[in-house]
């Protein structure tokens, strides 16, 4: 009797002592964008007065109220992307393309209770923020939900106005990881953001390759400024502080001047975070000049257009990807097979996080009916689509619905990207520290 | 004699697992102790003592008009939606104008003068039916309305529209518009854009030629000879009129995942609304709410002060009274005490909520605001009202 009295007494001290460990919330930053304690800014010297992020808000408005409407012949989902005037159009249209190819599949399995889907295409360059006049004109022509966009500044004024408009929003090619910092709950985001591409190539360079002077080079838009941010932050983190940021403009053909200052500092490795064009032209512009260090990259760096600009000097790059064409698994196959059928060419990252994020769109849209707010509350819920697995792979998502599932690192050998998976986040003990203990 | 070992041993087992929970639990509370400590001699915030979890009092409302008040108390709520007569459930902004009261929705500008709605929509000139901002110009009257197609002056009962192909303007999409006596401010989705009405000329500030980090603005207002212009990812930009100069105030870790201390400046760069009074510049976030008196900053939270919620939709500050619209109902605060307004999932009463410091005191209201999800508000002299994402409201000054 005493025995068991003493078993009861030392189970409940354990039940009690794992419950309040899991009370602590401030160690729930953990959650958030997959990030290592170690990673975290300022872990090391002071606990932040509130971290955000850590649940997922909720949207208290009203509407779950409005019924569906009745006699439509057609359930509208809006497709924002760069299709004409942009430097990103060739990415745009692998978007576009892999949205379609998931729209026409839904149709021909009896789209929305024998509706059709319909895809209403708007491109979004122009004016200063044309996104957001594009998004008016979504409501105007009462879309379910939207997909949208690539550039960063783009899906930011995108989504500004989609709060208003209250409209669901899916996001499959922004990786600016302030995207989904926003804290407005009517955006999912289906692609790793450059917070995972930052974390995966900097364990990559310093825990895996050992590298401990790194020079960057990198596009001077808000695509470089933000996507380097997390890499930045993390290599001050593990002791290894870029040695030179140097920055280009896309359009840009000559980087001879950039070069040069990054000669100087006699770097082990260099990382070059822009768009394919202008990488494969400073990649084969700084071999000429005779630097033989090994070189990292950015995601958008994984195309056919750098391989061929690139030519034989792209052997040995190293970049992220967030997407692993090669994965033998049957879903991706069979997208692969009848995206080329559809449309005669490979799909791309774009392509595949598109096809994706529109399947997700589709599937949302039938669970919950026309009604935009339960259509938000299906892809926010954290439940219906968490660990979807899609032709990208398992799709996780964290407290701000960012993707953090899986992130790929690309190699070029013998002419191709092979691809394989991205090192483990942890951070090991900077030498001072070592020298410390 | 096994037999005897066992039991020895399992009984010191059990009395070691006993003891290292009971020691666990100790450092447990010790380090979030700690850890709130370091808060409160960095912050001077309550941790300990989170408004949201002091103890409710109840009373009734006719006690609470007779407590004295440091903040004014609204109550008699009248509520109205599309079946009285608004153009759509969902209204964005409210504005008091004289007699009339000015409300823009989804689907059109409402009017409500002498117990009656009118509708004014792009049939009658509007630039675009959801209008999301309206003022009214303190020189001559005229009403301009910050829409979702462009901006509309209506003036002399003409609708007149100034979009980004006809005129200077950043961008069709108006967040928030302001009148300052000549002058007009709009916080667009391609960045701020003034007008002039003497001379009839624009400027457009961006990242270009402000210190934004993006061009995107949200919320404008002015006071203390200057312009304060909510920069969504850029924190509050600051212009003064008289030396026509910038300058910026974010948050200064630099961390969008994190507020590293809450009085430090502006709560998030992340900013929704600003609005200027009684030498108090307020500042919305969906990440709280902040407040500078051209000195000092101080953070609000919705776990350390009477805030409803830190999801703040718009903020418009009164002498020393700051109301403010969340997602979870309207606070009203002067810094140090608050009154929340907030309506039952269930039905159309609610709840006041009185809190001054660790007094909490709650009166139940019936019909209480229209609905939590609180867009815009005006006050002017006793009356109060409110734009929520279903209906508006009208209160009376109870005290």
């Amino acid at each position: 009797m005493k025995k068991r009295n003493y078993c009861v007494l030392a189970t409940l001290v354990l039940i009690v002592m794992f419950s309040v460990s899991n009370l602590n919330g401030q160690e729930k930053k953990l959650m958030y964008g997959k990030t290592p304690d170690e990673f975290f800014p300022y872990n090391n010297f002071q606990k932040a007065y509130k971290y955000h992020f850590l649940e997922p808000i909720q949207f208290y408005g009203a509407g779950r109220e409005k019924l569906s409407p009745k006699d439509l012949n057609e359930v509208k989902i809006g497709f924002l992307g760069p299709l004409e005037g942009s430097a990103l159009m060739s990415l745009g249209k692998q978007m576009l393309n892999g949205a379609t190819l998931a729209i026409e599949e839904a149709n021909r399995k009896n789209g929305y209770n024998s509706i059709p889907f319909k895809l209403m295409v708007h491109n979004d360059v122009g004016l200063w923020g044309a996104a957001a006049n594009e998004v008016v004109k979504m409501d105007d022509e009462k879309v379910w939900a939207f997909m949208g966009s690539i550039d960063d500044i783009v899906s930011h004024v995108a989504l500004r106005a989609t709060l208003k408009l209250e409209i669901p929003m899916v996001n499959t090619g922004d990786p600016d990881p302030t995207f989904t910092e926003t804290n407005i709950p009517w955006v999912n985001r289906v692609i790793s953001d450059d917070r995972q591409s930052g974390y995966a190539l900097a364990s990559y360079i310093f825990e895996k390759m050992k590298h401990k002077r790194v020079a960057v080079s990198r596009t001077n838009s808000r695509y470089g400024r933000v996507g380097i941010m997390e890499y930045s932050g993390v290599a001050v983190r593990l002791g290894h502080p870029m040695m030179i940021e140097e920055r280009f403009n896309e359009g840009e053909t000559d980087f001879k001047m950039q070069l040069e200052n990054i000669k100087k500092t006699s770097s082990d490795a260099i990382l070059i975070w822009g768009n394919a064009k202008e990488a494969a032209l400073i990649l084969k512009q700084l071999r000429k000049m005779g630097m033989k260090q090994p070189v990292y990259g950015s995601d958008r760096m994984v195309s056919a257009e750098f391989l061929k600009i690139a030519g034989k000097d792209a052997e040995g790059i190293v970049t992220t990807s967030p997407y692993n064409p090669n994965a033998d698994t049957p879903k991706l196959k069979a997208f692969q097979a009848n995206y080329y059928k559809r449309f005669g060419l490979e799909p791309d990252a774009f392509a595949a996080h598109a096809y994706d994020g529109m399947n997700i769109i589709v599937e949302a849209i039938k669970k919950a009916g026309l009604n935009r707010v339960l259509i938000r509350d299906v892809l926010t819920d954290l439940k219906t689509f968490q660990g979807y697995q899609g032709v990208t792979g398992k799709i996780i998502f964290d407290g701000s619905w960012n993707d953090i599932g899986d992130i790929w690192m690309a190699k070029v050998q013998n002419g191709q990207f092979k691809f394989s998976a991205s090192p483990p986040m942890t951070m090991k003990k900077t030498s001072a520290e070592k020298k410390e203990n | 004699m096994m037999k005897i070992k066992l039991k020895k041993y399992s009984k010191i087992a059990v009395f070691s697992v006993v003891f290292l929970g009971i020691g666990y639990m100790g450092f447990l509370w010790y380090g979030q102790n700690i850890s709130s400590l370091n808060h409160l001699s960095e912050d001077k915030l309550t941790m300990l003592d989170d408004p949201q979890l002091l103890p409710e009092k109840t009373a009734k409302l006719t006690a609470i008009e007779k407590d004295s008040n440091p903040i004014p108390i609204y109550g008699h709520w009248q509520n109205f939606t599309s079946k009285d007569g608004l153009p759509g459930d969902k209204a964005y902004c409210v504005r008091i104008n004289g007699n009339r009261v000015l409300v823009g929705t989804h689907e059109g500008l409402a009017v409500y003068e002498q117990g009656k709605w009118r509708t004014y929509t792009t049939k009658d000139g509007l630039a675009h039916n959801g209008v999301l901002s309206i003022d009214v110009s303190e020189l001559t009257g005229d009403v301009w309305l910050g829409t979702m197609g462009g901006l509309t002056r209506w003036s002399a009962g003409n609708f007149e529209n100034f979009t980004q192909f006809n005129s200077g303007l950043p961008n069709d999409i108006i967040y928030s518009v302001i009148c300052d006596g000549k002058d007009v401010w709009t916080a667009t989705a391609g960045g701020a854009g003034h007008y002039d009405t003497f001379t009839k000329r624009w400027e457009i500030f961006t990242e270009q030629n402000a210190p934004m980090h993006e061009p995107w603005t949200y919320g404008v207002c002015a006071g203390d000879g200057k312009i304060f212009i909510a920069a969504w990812g850029g924190g509050v930009v600051e212009y003064t009129k008289k030396t026509k100069k910038f300058r910026d105030y974010v948050d200064p870790d630099g961390n969008m995942e994190m507020d590293l201390f809450p009085d430090d400046g502006v709560v998030h760069d992340i900013t929704t609304g600003t609005s200027w009074a009684n030498g108090n510049l307020w500042v919305a976030t969906y990440f709280g709410l902040s407040r500078y008196d051209g000195v000092h900053w101080k953070g609000y939270f919705d776990h350390d002060s009477g805030l409803a919620s830190n999801f703040i939709n718009f903020v418009r500050a009164v002498g020393p009274v700051a109301f403010i619209c969340t997602d979870k109902g309207l606070s009203t605060t002067d810094g140090e005490n608050w009154v929340n307004y907030t309506k039952n999932d269930q039905n159309n009463a609610g709840k006041t909520i009185i809190i001054k410091g660790n007094e909490k005191t709650a009166s139940a209201m019936s019909p209480s605001i229209s609905h939590n999800f609180t867009l815009g508000v005006d006050v002017k002299d006793h009356v109060i009202w409110l734009a929520t994402s279903k209906g508006v409201s009208r209160g009376e000054l109870l005290k």
